[in-house]
């Protein structure tokens, strides 16, 4: 049964897979050698005299305590990285639901301010309307938060519509960069339709204000800090026909429209005759104050 | 039988009482696992052989626990620990494999 080799009888001849001995005493030598040496021991002690009864009934209690402390490690073990396991998913789902509460309260905070911006707006056209010095502020103020982009506008104009181009699996992957909108064509379609005469412009929903950045994070373009999905969607409040062709007509436009049909870039232009826009959220001006009435 | 019944006990004593192993020793649980289980599995071969004895199951248990504990400890203290385990689970389970196989034909002789 065993294929113990034997150790008195090896032949002089050097064995072909001598110099890997150790691994096939290691495959061929598998039960302790121990076990054979007491059998031996105990065959001749046999023989000789009787074997005392109480000492293998101790023996046999210790084997048993051996398997059992076996049986406890292994079951400590398993349970110790389960509950590491445990832990680990335990944390992910925890840290998942924390960006998910956190994401809703600032929803909701959003919300919230834009309900309390057009609270404020009607508490202010309230207070000034009563007298015509106050309507002369509420028209100053229209004016300015038409400038700052603080009130909502609307008005006709036209809605630039930007996206990635199609994936296509014929295409090389190398080149798949080119077909993404990247920020600076956010930015000069944005520059180029201030250029021809848009009064309003909001991006995917943002306003957009004199002090807003459009730079990108790897391949998301942020407005603001928030990261846009594309299609980028423009909308443009001014004289519909002159944004279009002062557009399209620009260097900008027909920049890309030579990327979409180059790269497949995905550009329309649309003009509507009613657009709303919403405000943007007042700017936080930290350095700059207004200058005393005084001095000007 | 009687090992079987303990070896169950002592797998529901660990999982139901989870006892608190000392984080130092926690990397070696699963080697010590595999070197007593290499132990067990040479006791039953022994065991069906007719040469088993208790006496050399528990030095060769106990030894082989802490040999590959150590050889563990030493591999963690030259920074190769984990090859090391690894080597340890690979000799141990070739020789885990080999004596089930001797299991095997005794019981089955297949």
């Amino acid at each position: 049964m065993t294929t113990t080799p034997s150790a008195t009888g090896t032949p002089p001849a050097r064995r072909v897979d001598g110099s890997m001995s150790l691994l096939v005493d290691m495959m061929a030598n598998t039960l302790d050698e121990a076990y054979a040496e007491r059998a031996a021991l105990r065959s001749g002690e046999a023989s000789s005299t009787d074997a005392p009864s109480r000492r293998p009934r101790q023996r046999g209690v210790v084997t048993v305590a051996a398997i059992v402390v076996l049986g406890v490690v292994t079951g400590a073990a398993v349970s110790q990285v389960r509950s590491r396991q445990e832990a680990d998913t335990g944390l992910r789902g925890q840290l998942a639901a924390e960006v998910g509460d956190r994401t809703a309260e600032s929803d909701a905070l959003d919300g919230r301010a834009e309900a309390l911006r057009q609270e404020l707006s009607g508490l202010r056209e309230q207070a000034l309307g009563a007298d015509a010095a106050g309507r002369a502020v509420a028209a100053r103020l229209d004016e300015l938060g038409l400038a700052s982009a603080t009130t909502p506008v609307r008005g006709p104009g036209v809605v630039v519509t930007l996206d990635d181009a199609a994936p296509d699996p014929e295409r090389n992957p190398e080149t798949v960069e080119d077909g993404r909108i990247r920020d600076t064509d956010v930015q000069d379609t944005v520059n180029a339709l201030w250029g021809a005469g848009a009064e309003a412009i909001s991006i995917n929903g943002q306003r957009l204000t004199a002090l807003t950045a459009k730079r990108s994070a790897g391949s998301a373009v942020l407005v603001d800090l928030l990261p846009l999905k594309p299609p980028y969607v423009l909308r443009a409040v001014g004289p519909p026909a002159q944004l279009e062709l002062g557009f399209l007509d620009g260097p900008v436009g027909r920049r890309l429209f030579d990327d979409s049909n180059a790269y497949g870039l995905r550009l329309e232009v649309r003009r509507q005759d009613e657009l709303t826009l919403p405000g943007a959220a007042d700017p936080d001006l930290r350095a700059a104050s207004p200058v005393p009435a005084a001095a000007s | 039988m009687i090992p079987a019944l303990a070896l169950v006990l002592g797998v529901v004593l660990g999982l139901v009482l989870e006892p608190t192993v000392p984080a130092a020793l926690q990397p070696y649980l699963p080697i010590a696992v595999v070197a007593a289980l290499d132990a067990v599995f040479g006791a039953v071969r022994a065991q069906l052989e007719g040469i088993f004895d208790d006496r050399v199951f528990v030095v060769s248990f106990v030894s082989n626990v802490v040999v590959a504990g150590l050889v563990v400890f030493l591999g963690d203290q030259l920074g190769v620990g984990g090859q090391l385990s690894t080597g340890v689970v690979v000799v141990l389970g070739i020789r885990i494999f080999s004596n089930a196989a001797a299991i095997r034909r005794r019981v089955f002789h297949a």
